[in-house]
C-alpha cells in the first residue's frame, strides 16, 4: 500500500496545469477500468431498441464478396493452379513445390495464417 | 540495378509552442483532426497544423520483483506521440485510443490530448480556453462521443465542442467549388468508407465501410516479406515495410494483367527493386583470398626453417667445443701422462677407458661433419621456391573448348547441388523427427511402439538380418548421416569451381548482396489487398465490388451524378497507380459510354485539418458548437449538425427493451 501513494502523488504533481485536478474519469472504478471494446459497443449499441431511420456504426459494414476468390501462390503471388496436400499451401508452378516441401513448419504456417487459412476445416 | 535503401526517417520531437496573447485572448478554436493514424492539431489561426503526431503511447510495463527499488524518477517514462523516437524498441508496448476507427481508450486519449495541449503551450490554469474542433469516425457510435464529450468538458472544461467527420470536412471546405453530388472514397489507415453524396447530402444508410485499411496493407507487405526472407526476419520492421509501400509499391491497373507479365524473366529484371539492409560485414577467415592463404603457408614455412638452422648451428658449435677438449686429453695421454692422471681427466668427461675416448672423437666427429652438410642444403633450398601447391588432380584438367569446360562445370555444379540437397533434406528429417506432429515423427513413434509390444510365444524378431535395419531408421539420424566421404566430394567439388569461376562462387566478395530484399510481384500484391481482402482471409468484398455495390443501391440517374464525380482521399490515396485501378473496374462495371470521372483530392491527408480551418473561420461555426451548458442538459451523446457532420439519433431508453420482452 505504501508504495502506490506515492506513485499516485507523482502523477498530480506531472499533471498539466491546464487539467481539473479533481477529475478522474470512471469515479466509480476505483480499480483500473478496462475500457469496453469496439466489438462491446457495437453489440451493446445493437440491442437498443432504434427508430427505423437511424443508421448505426455496424450498419454500414460491407457486404461479403459475391465473387469467387482467386487463388494466388502464398510464396510468389502468381495465380496458383495447384494445392499441395502435405502443408495446403498454394503453388503456381514446379520450381516453387519444389521449394514448399523444403519449407520448415513455422514458415507454412505463418503463409497459412496470413491467408486466414489456418482453420481445420477449410 | 540500383539499390533502394532505407531511410529509416527519425521521428522529431516536438517543440512546445509559444502560447501567444493572442490566441489566449481571442479563445481561438483548436483544430483537431484525431485520425487512426495521426492527429494533427493546430490554431484555426495558424497556417499549417502545428503538431502532427501518430496516436500511439508507450506504457512501459512495471517490473514487478522491482516495483519496490525503482525510484519513481527512475522509473521508465511513459512515451506519448512524437516522443516515441524508436517506435520499432517499443512496438509490443505500444497503445493507440483507436480500436479499428472508433476511439474507445480514453485513458490513452487523455494522455495524447494532455500530450498536444502541453505542446501547444497552454498554460491556463485548470481549463483550456478554446472552443475545439474534433473529428470523428462515420457513425461514431453515441457511447465513444459521449466519453469523448465528457472528457473534453469535464477534464478540460473546454468552452465547446463542434464535431465532423474528417472526409466531409474535407471535401466541402478544403476544395475550390465542391460539387454537389459526389461518391466519395476515403481510404484510411483502419477502414475504407464508400460516401455516396447527392445534392450535399451525404446518403449515411448508402455508405459503406471496409475494414481494411492501410494497417492492413503494411502489415501484410510486412509479412510477407518476413516469410519470404526468413533470415531477416528482425531486420524487416514494420516502419520499413511502410516505408516501401509509399516508395515502390503501386496498384496494378490489371492485376492479372500485371501477374502474367512477372512470368516473363525479361519483365522480372527489369521490374525487381532490390533493397539493401543494413549489415555489419564481418571479415572471417573464409573471407581470406587464397593468395593471402598461401603467403600465410609461406611465412609459417619460413620461420620454421630459421629455427631449425639456429637449433643446427647451435648444435654444431656444441660438439666443436666439445671435440676440442676430448682432443686436448687425447694430446695430454699421447704425450706420457702418469696413469692417476689419464684418470683423473678421463673421470673428468665420464669415460671409462681410452677406446671409449678414441670412439667418442670419432663419433664426434662424423656428426659435426654432417650438420655442415645439412647447414649448405637448408641455404641452398631457401634461395629456390618451394615446390608448387599440390594440385588436385581434377583441377590440373585442361579442356579442349570452352564449352566441354562448361558442360563439366554445370556437371559439377549438379553434383555439388546434389550433395548439398541430400544434407538438408537428412538435417530437415532430424528436425523432423522430434517435433511431433510430423510425419516423419509420427512413424518413427509407431515403429518404437510397435517394438515395444511383447507378444508372447511368436517373437522371432532378429531372425533375420534385416530386422536389425529398423533400429537405423528410428535412429536419431534417421538412417544415415552425413559421411566422410560425402564431405569429402564436397570439398573437392568447391575447390574445382573456386578455381574456374572465382567470382562466381565466392559469396563473400559482396557481402552485402546476402542482405538484399528482392521486391518484385509485393510491390502490387501489398495494394491490391483492399482490392482483394481475401489475400488476408477477410470475406468483405473489395474496393471495387463495394463501389459496385453502394452505385447498385441507387436509381440509374443517380447512379450517373454519383459516377460522374469519384473522388479519392486519404492516406493510401497518392499510391501510385490507383486512380487509374478505379477508372478501369468502374468503367467495366457502368454501362456502355457513360460519363465516369475519378480524381484525387489534393492534400489527401492534410485536406481534412485545412478544412476544418475552413468551416472553424466561416459565419456559420458558431451556430453548430455544443457548450458546456448543452452537454449538461442533454448529455454527453448530444451534438448538433451540419454540412459535414454525422446524423445525430437519440439513443433509446434501454427500458423500452423490457417492455418489448
Amino acid at each position: 500500500m505504501n508504495t502506490t501513494i506515492p506513485a499516485e502523488e507523482q502523477i498530480i504533481e506531472q499533471k498539466p496545469i491546464f487539467k481539473v485536478t479533481q477529475f478522474q474519469m470512471n469515479k466509480a472504478a476505483k480499480k483500473k477500468s478496462v475500457w469496453k471494446g469496439l466489438k462491446q459497443i457495437i453489440s451493446s449499441e445493437k440491442s437498443l431498441p432504434w427508430p427505423a431511420e437511424a443508421v448505426l456504426y455496424s450498419s454500414i459494414n460491407a457486404p461479403p464478396s459475391f465473387k469467387p476468390p482467386e487463388k494466388f501462390s502464398d510464396l510468389s503471388g502468381l495465380p496458383a493452379p495447384y494445392t499441395d496436400p502435405q502443408t495446403r499451401l498454394r503453388y503456381a508452378n514446379k520450381e516453387e513445390y519444389a521449394t514448399i516441401i523444403d519449407l520448415p513448419m513455422d514458415i507454412t504456417a505463418g503463409y497459412l495464417a496470413l491467408r486466414g487459412a489456418t482453420s481445420i476445416v477449410g | 540495378m540500383e539499390v533502394f535503401h532505407f531511410k529509416d526517417a527519425k521521428i522529431v520531437p516536438d517543440i512546445v509552442h509559444t502560447y501567444s496573447g493572442d490566441i489566449r485572448a481571442n479563445s481561438v478554436p483548436l483544430i483537431y483532426d484525431n485520425g487512426s493514424y495521426v492527429a494533427r492539431v493546430g490554431w484555426a489561426t495558424s497556417k499549417e497544423p502545428l503538431l502532427m503526431f501518430k496516436n500511439l503511447i508507450a506504457k512501459p510495463r512495471k517490473e514487478r520483483s522491482k516495483k519496490d527499488n525503482v525510484e519513481p524518477a527512475q522509473a521508465p517514462q511513459l512515451q506519448v506521440g512524437n516522443d516515441i523516437l524508436n517506435i520499432e524498441a517499443v512496438r509490443f508496448q505500444l497503445k493507440t485510443q483507436f480500436d479499428r476507427n472508433i476511439v474507445t481508450h480514453f485513458e490513452a486519449q487523455e494522455h495524447l490530448f494532455d500530450y498536444a495541449f502541453t505542446h501547444l503551450g497552454i498554460d491556463s490554469e485548470n481549463r483550456v480556453n478554446h472552443p475545439i474542433v474534433l473529428t470523428e469516425a462515420f457513425l461514431n457510435p453515441n457511447t465513444s462521443r459521449q466519453l469523448m464529450t465528457e472528457l473534453l468538458f469535464e477534464c478540460y472544461d473546454v468552452p465547446s465542442i463542434t464535431y465532423g467527420v474528417d472526409t466531409l470536412f474535407a471535401y466541402h471546405y478544403c476544395q475550390s467549388n465542391p460539387k454537389s453530388d459526389a461518391l466519395i472514397l476515403s481510404l484510411g489507415y483502419q477502414t475504407c468508407h464508400i460516401v455516396p453524396m447527392l445534392d450535399n447530402k451525404v446518403v449515411f444508410e448508402n455508405i459503406r465501410r471496409i475494414n481494411t485499411g492501410g494497417w492492413n496493407v503494411v502489415t501484410f507487405l510486412h509479412r510477407i516479406l518476413q516469410l519470404k526472407y526468413p533470415a531477416h526476419a528482425t531486420a524487416i520492421t514494420l516502419s520499413r515495410a511502410e516505408e516501401l509501400l509509399h516508395t515502390i509499391c503501386e496498384v496494378a491497373e490489371d492485376y492479372r494483367e500485371e501477374l502474367k507479365k512477372w512470368f516473363k524473366t525479361e519483365y522480372y529484371e527489369n521490374n525487381i527493386r532490390k533493397i539493401q539492409l543494413p549489415f555489419s560485414s564481418i571479415s572471417t577467415n573464409s573471407a581470406l583470398t587464397l593468395e593471402q592463404q598461401k603467403e600465410r603457408k609461406r611465412e609459417l614455412a619460413r620461420r620454421l626453417t630459421e629455427i631449425n638452422a639456429r637449433k643446427r648451428e647451435e648444435r654444431l658449435a656444441e660438439d666443436q667445443e666439445k671435440l676440442r677438449q676430448l682432443l686436448e686429453i687425447q694430446e695430454i695421454i699421447d704425450f706420457g701422462a702418469e696413469k692417476q692422471e689419464i684418470e683423473n681427466l678421463l673421470a673428468e668427461v665420464q669415460m671409462k677407458n681410452l677406446q671409449e675416448l678414441q670412439k667418442t672423437v670419432t663419433n664426434l666427429n662424423m656428426r659435426i661433419e654432417r650438420t655442415r652438410q645439412k647447414i649448405i642444403a637448408a641455404s641452398s633450398a631457401e634461395d629456390t621456391e618451394e615446390p608448387p601447391v599440390k594440385q588436385t588432380k581434377l583441377s590440373k584438367m585442361v579442356f579442349e573448348s570452352d564449352t566441354a569446360m562448361h558442360s563439366f562445370i554445370d556437371n559439377v555444379k549438379k553434383m555439388r547441388q546434389e550433395i548439398l540437397t541430400k544434407k538438408m533434406l537428412r538435417k530437415q528429417r532430424k528436425q523432423d523427427i522430434f517435433k511431433r506432429r510430423t510425419a516423419a515423427g509420427q512413424e518413427r513413434m509407431r515403429i518404437i511402439s510397435q517394438l515395444a509390444r511383447k507378444e508372447k510365444g511368436n517373437d522371432d524378431f532378429g531372425l533375420r538380418d534385416e530386422d536389425w535395419d529398423i533400429y537405423k531408421t528410428i535412429s536419431k539420424d534417421g538412417g544415415d548421416s552425413d559421411s566422410e566421404a560425402e564431405n569429402e566430394k564436397l570439398m573437392e567439388f568447391e575447390e574445382i569451381l573456386r578455381n574456374h569461376e572465382p567470382e562466381e562462387f565466392d559469396s563473400s566478395a559482396n557481402p552485402g548482396e546476402t542482405h538484399q530484399l528482392h521486391v518484385g510481384i509485393e510491390r502490387f500484391r501489398a495494394a491490391e489487398l483492399i482490392f482483394k481482402p481475401y489475400m488476408a482471409g477477410s470475406s468483405e468484398a473489395g474496393l471495387s465490388e463495394v463501389i459496385g455495390y453502394v452505385l447498385t443501391l441507387f436509381s440509374p440517374d443517380e447512379q450517373l451524378r454519383l459516377a460522374k464525380n469519384v473522388i479519392i482521399t486519404g492516406g493510401l490515396a497518392n499510391l501510385k497507380g490507383l486512380k487509374e485501378r478505379i477508372l478501369k473496374d468502374l468503367i467495366s462495371i457502368r454501362p456502355f459510354q457513360s460519363e465516369v470521372s475519378v480524381s484525387v483530392m489534393k492534400d489527401c491527408s492534410l485536406s481534412p485539418w485545412y478544412g476544418m480551418k475552413q468551416f472553424a473561420r466561416s459565419e456559420e461555426y458558431k451556430k453548430y458548437i455544443v457548450t458546456k451548458k448543452m452537454y449538461e442538459e442533454y448529455g454527453g451523446e448530444y451534438f448538433k449538425t451540419h454540412l459535414a457532420s454525422n446524423p445525430y439519433f437519440v439513443s433509446p431508453k434501454e427500458t423500452m427493451v423490457d417492455v418489448d420482452t
